[in-house]
């Protein structure tokens, strides 16, 4: 993962991508016990969103440096790597939120705790679900930070669904 | 307490307790399981695939004159 980071902030450096932040199950780990995930998602924000092949050059980047595609991922090291454009004002925020992080000595964005449950809870698959309630479990995020983000990303209807299914008793 | 009780409280005590590692340590963590993980995966994938080929197809509508 560390050789993820490098290239990561490489990318940036260029100016390939924008920013990038990583989501998913590989930033969870950062907040709650490890848990079992086969890839690493990555946000990204690219100069040309508008481009049909918006990805191209994040791809270009990856195989000029040995990285090869393997279906939608790039693979790097033991990572297959999925890039994912910011897609919805959510996601957005989550990019421009993210945090810091060290890994192993180097810099790695990560999207911040609170954001990482609103968009599993925007998502809304089981494993999602799992997600949110490992954060909450894990205390690094509150019902009350959710229900506030979730409230101001339109999805205050999910969060009370989700609410009332795990949270009540 | 039962002893099956007993046994999964010791075992979300245990999982709880990962939580404390280090970031790396849990991508590392993660990193181990990865090829079970991907043997379970496929033996679901092969197992749903001969589940499929083993249900019969629904009958099919009988052919006739169709309108627009």
């Amino acid at each position: 993962m560390r050789e993820v980071a490098v290239l990561l902030n490489a990318m940036r450096d260029s100016g390939v991508v924008i920013d990038y932040a990583l989501f998913g199950a590989a930033a969870q780990m950062r907040y709650t016990e490890p848990v079992a995930t086969l890839d690493a998602d990555v946000l990204v924000a690219v100069p040309a969103p508008d481009r049909l092949d918006v990805l191209g050059s994040i791809y270009e980047f990856c195989r000029a440096r040995g990285y090869d595609t393997e279906g939608e991922s790039v693979r790097v090291g033991t990572w297959p790597v999925q890039f994912v454009p910011v897609f919805s004002p959510l996601t957005q925020h989550a990019l421009a939120a993210a945090e810091t992080a060290d890994f192993d000595g180097v810099p790695f964005r990560v999207v911040d705790p609170v954001h990482l449950a609103v968009i599993a809870l925007s998502v809304g698959r089981a494993r999602d679900f799992a997600r949110v309630l490992a954060l909450l479990e894990s205390e690094v995020v509150t019902p009350a930070q959710i229900a506030g983000l979730a409230a101001r990303e339109g999805l205050t209807d999910a969060w009370e669904q989700f609410a009332r299914r795990f949270l009540d008793d | 307490m039962t002893d099956v009780e007993r046994l999964f409280e010791r075992q979300a005590l245990w999982q709880r307790s990962r939580r404390t590692l280090s970031w790396p340590e849990k991508i590392r963590l993660a990193e181990r399981i990865r090829p079970t993980v991907q043997a379970f995966r496929l033996q679901r994938e092969r197992r749903t695939a001969r589940d499929a080929s083993a249900t019969p197809a629904p009958p099919r509508a009988p052919s006739g004159p169709t309108r627009d």
